[in-house]
């Protein structure tokens, strides 16, 4: 039986032992006292949190219930934060300010994530100190422009005007020199997040050559981070893949390879459903799709060999969120989906069954018409990703939908989450206080049913892989897309300021848009043309040296990072598309 | 030296406007192009669709051998007032500064940039928000003109893509024989097959093989695409093509107009003006075909090849393809898949009668360095 189909299958003996817990609960008066005393012991356990009101109240919110049945149903069905299914949260505790100390601090990380990217490297050096000045620990998130995106160089024909733009330019490892200058790569309070798929190994390469530059290679296991590098939600939506499928799985899998040996505090693939969401899929799409691809990265890399309890607790997810009525329990679905498959069908310890998740708010959801709505909609949004206790979140500027984000809003985006996670007391005080509800209880239920049928198309057509080949998951999306623009057109789906409340005579805002020189982007294209040129002998050499660990079948990884020492992203991509292909669009 | 005046000539039937689509280099978002594609098409008009992440060249290039009347351009991540104003620029070094240009983009084109763009040669640009009707209006509207012929060409001297792609044109609008039916003429190769058996994806691949054989000669690729209904059409083999996208490359797709059997009332006369464009080689795309379709029987190429894909049905189908009397080969691409090798001994059984037998190949045009496509491309420029 498929991967697949033994998830869905494990998902319904789950329910099924659920309820028979529940049952036995009821009729077995011997395990309902066990049960009884178990709660208590629970319910005593949780701490008292004092609102700044002077009211008291439990840190974590429990069905007020002494009923065996009822807490049967929370403790083995949504399971206590930290504990299978991890439905209320993957972890014990979190958001939580702890008053006082230091030290403490350490242990709680900021959920706060800014996404940079702009001009050349130390432009975007600049904004990341701007940014984190003031942080105690540094998470930094990196936006490429489009040529590395695309595993080009900047001087290639026609990009010109794309070099900076969206995000920062990145040609060669001395870019990442200056890209991460003057932070401490080696630290166990810096992390990187580089948003980056098609290229990502050769992007890794050069991240890792140039900490070995500054630190020696002794910073290698100490560094952390992670790369995007989800090849399949590429195919399926987002357009950035660079090699064919299969050769890219393989670069992906050499360099997973390479992370979980030596580099184990790095998260080698950041499974996304954002750019899923973005392209124009439902909720229930972009869950099911996300958790599928994952759990198909788990089979390839359990086939390479490498064991789910190592690369398994180094797995984390991206989600989207917006506004629609899913996103209140999709988070905590996610969650439990998850776990039951990697527990009952990939053998898999406690740390490889959390889902960790990172959000972001949705920018689709964004629109230039009378843009400081954004502001409300980011809000909303935040609240959601929030009461699906996301671990780490992203909030957009709402000037997104025509610029890379000025400074003003970028600002007023990292104080919304402020406001949420400091100023208000919802998170901080009580870190579960909206679940449990009858009304998010109703939507798990419907949400893991739409899901799991979503499961069971994609089984029907070979799995994953063999889906992702039909274009099933692509033309879905495309699918809901055209619904989404057709609810828009019909007014059925109303945004505020468009198709309803606009006002039309209104034109667009001539905000100012933060955009690459010419004089930079010539910059740019000097430097990698001097590296080109003081590297011309040792280029050819690398680049063969690298053809034949890929003709080889060995890991691609390992060796690029010493073809990054001599030669340009766009000259690496060149030279592997000679041997494994470029990728073929599917329309 | 022939007089080519189209003025006259083209009028009366261009009344559709030909249009190229694209989303520009380092740019994957297609959504909203694909959206306007299919709208376009469903109101007459002819649109190529080049893909996403293309270059300015690749833009450029395809725009003058398809001889269009515009270029659509969707740009969402930024750097569109270079993208635009460079293919402007190249249009006008490549003496097609009449070819229109026009766009969208979403949020990231803002007001101040559409005015530049508008001074630079940009004839609109459609904002997010603008409802399909009104762009396919302004198509109608702007592009429904001919352009202009050229004046003279040098018919006797090898012809350049500008003069190539409008004699093409003419060719579809007149039905005299080609002026360029003499001199030397190179090898035309015909394939066919239904619709989804992988004709584009493995005539790219043939492409890459042609282009790794020799230094400089050039290849011609004539693709058929059905029109609709409404007499639009969506050609979109440039789209699949990651090959063949390059200036030794001479591609034109044709929309089959009305015409049953995978071909268009102009092939003919398409393919001798190809044939005797200097090129190497010459593909010629035939639309899906239906079982009893013959596109080439009337001697239109040198060799015709079949290709088809696992999934035809019941061995009995076999017998329904009339094709598979007459083709020189036959390609079982996607052997990859489950029935691949039931299709080719069962294949390799209706083919043992006919004489001469045809050859047989087994191809997965979607793998790089497929053996078998080596094999294809062995026979078809043998």
């Amino acid at each position: 039986m498929s991967a697949l189909a033994q998830i869905i299958n494990a998902a319904q003996e789950f329910e099924r032992s659920v309820e028979a817990q529940v049952r036995k609960a009821r009729s077995d008066t011997r395990f309902a006292g066990e049960l009884r005393r178990r709660w208590r012991k629970i319910r005593d356990g949780v701490p008292t949190i004092e609102t700044p009101a002077g009211l008291k109240l439990p840190r974590l919110a429990l069905p007020q219930t002494d009923e065996p049945a009822e807490i049967a149903r929370f403790v083995f069905g949504d399971g206590l934060p930290g504990e299978f299914p991890f439905v209320t949260a993957a972890y014990p505790e979190m958001y939580l300010q702890k008053p006082g100390g230091s030290g403490q601090q350490a242990e709680v990380e900021e959920p706060t994530r800014l996404f940079a990217g702009l001009g050349l490297a130390e432009d975007t050096n600049r904004r990341f100190h701007y940014l984190t000045q003031h942080q105690h620990s540094i998470r930094l998130s990196t936006a490429f422009d489009g040529p590395t995106l695309y595993g080009i160089d900047s001087d290639a024909d026609g990009v010109l005007g794309k070099v900076g733009e969206g995000g920062v330019a990145i040609d060669t490892v001395e870019d990442m020199e200056r890209l991460y200058a003057r932070f401490p790569l080696g630290d166990e309070h810096f992390s990187v997040s580089m948003t980056i798929n098609g290229p990502a190994p050769i992007i890794l390469a050069m991240y890792v050559a140039a900490a070995q530059r500054r630190f020696g290679r002794s910073v290698i296991p100490k560094l952390r981070g992670t790369v995007q590098a989800d090849i399949l939600k590429e195919v399926q939506a987002q357009n950035e893949t660079i090699f064919p499928m299969e050769a890219s799985l393989r670069f992906l899998t050499d360099m997973a390879e390479f992370t979980t040996t030596h580099m184990q505090r790095w998260y080698p693939i950041s499974i996304s459903g954002y750019h899923i969401a973005e392209a124009g899929a439902t909720p229930v799409q972009q869950a099911a799709f996300t958790l599928s691809n994952g759990f198909a990265y788990v089979e390839m890399f359990q086939s390479r060999g490498l064991a789910v309890d190592r690369f398994g607790p180094r797995l984390s997810f991206f989600l989207d969120c917006g506004l629609d009525l899913e996103y209140v329990a999709l988070g905590r679905v996610c969650r439990k989906l998850w776990a039951i498959g990697m527990r009952d069908v990939f053998h898999a310890g406690l740390r490889a069954q959390m889902f960790k998740l990172h959000t972001q708010t949705s920018g689709r959801s964004l629109i230039a018409q009378e843009y400081k709505n954004n502001l409300t909609r980011t809000a909303i949004e935040l609240l959601l990703a929030y009461m699906n206790a996301t671990n780490s979140c992203h909030s957009n500027s709402a000037d997104e939908p025509f610029t890379t984000p000025s400074e003003e809003y970028v600002r007023l985006a990292a104080h919304a989450q402020a406001i949420v996670l400091e100023e208000s007391g919802l998170f901080k005080l009580m870190m579960n206080t909206l679940a449990g509800s009858p009304g998010m209880k109703i939507l798990e239920r419907a949400l893991e049913e739409a899901i799991l049928n979503e499961f069971r198309q994609i089984d029907q057509l070979g799995g994953v892989l063999a889906a992702t080949e039909l274009r099933y998951q692509r033309s879905q999306i495309q699918t809901a897309a055209h619904r989404y623009e057709t609810q828009i057109n019909d007014g059925t789906r109303p945004i505020i300021g468009w198709n309803r409340f606009g006002d039309r005579s209104a034109s667009l805002p001539d905000v100012k848009v933060v955009r690459t020189p010419r004089s930079r982007q010539q910059l740019q294209i000097n430097r990698l043309q001097k590296f080109k040129r003081t590297h011309r002998d040792q280029a050819g050499r690398a680049l063969d040296r690298l053809s034949k660990v890929v003709e080889s079948g060995g890991n691609v990884f390992a060796e690029l990072l010493n073809t990054v020492e001599h030669c340009s992203l766009g000259q690496i991509t060149g030279r592997l598309q000679e041997i494994v292909g470029r990728f073929r669009p599917t329309m | 030296m022939t007089k080519l005046s189209r003025h006259s000539n083209t009028r009366s039937i261009r009344r559709t406007p030909r249009i190229l689509t694209v989303v520009p280099i380092c740019d994957g978002h297609d959504s909203a192009i694909v959206t306007i594609n299919f709208e376009f098409a469903r109101h007459g008009i002819e649109v190529i669709y080049l893909g996403y992440h293309r270059s300015v060249r690749d833009v450029v290039r395809a725009a003058i051998q398809e001889d269009v009347q515009a270029i659509g351009i969707s740009s969402y991540n930024g750097g569109h007032i270079e993208f635009f104003s460079q293919v402007l620029r190249m249009l006008r070094d490549e003496g097609a500064a009449d070819i229109g240009v026009f766009g969208g983009g979403g949020g990231t084109i803002t007001a101040p940039d559409v005015r530049v763009l508008k001074r630079r040669g940009v004839d609109e640009i459609f904002l997010a928000g603008t409802p399909l009707e009104s762009i396919v209006e302004f198509v109608r509207r702007n592009y429904s003109k001919p352009r202009r012929g050229i004046a003279r060409a040098n018919l006797d001297g090898p012809l350049n893509d500008l003069e190539l792609g409008k004699l093409l044109t003419a060719a579809e609008v007149r039905s005299k024989p080609s002026p360029l039916a003499r001199g030397p003429s190179t090898t035309v190769i015909g394939i066919t097959g239904p619709g989804g058996a992988g004709k584009t994806t493995l005539i790219d691949e043939l492409a890459l093989r042609f282009l790794n054989s020799q230094a400089r000669g050039r290849l011609a690729i004539l693709s058929h695409d059905p029109s609709l209904a409404a007499k639009g059409a969506l050609l979109g083999d440039r789209a699949g093509m990651v090959n063949a996208q390059q200036d030794r490359v001479f591609m034109r797709s044709i929309g089959t107009r009305g015409k049953p059997g995978g071909l268009a009332a102009a092939t003919r006369r398409s393919v001798e003006i190809l044939k005797h464009g200097g090129f190497g080689l010459t593909l010629v795309e035939s639309a899906g075909i239906g079982q009893e379709d013959l596109p080439f029987a009337r001697g239109v190429v040198d060799k015709q090849v079949l290709v088809m894909s696992p999934d035809y049905g019941s061995r009995l189908q076999l017998h329904k393809i009339v094709m598979l009397e007459t083709a020189d080969v036959v390609v079982v691409n996607k052997a990859d898949l489950p029935g691949g090798r039931t299709a080719y001994s069962e294949l390799e059984q209706r083919l043992a009668s006919n004489k001469p037998r045809p050859k047989l190949i087994a191809t997965v045009a979607k793998r790089h360095r497929d053996p078998g496509v080596d094999e294809l491309f062995k026979e078809v420029v043998s």
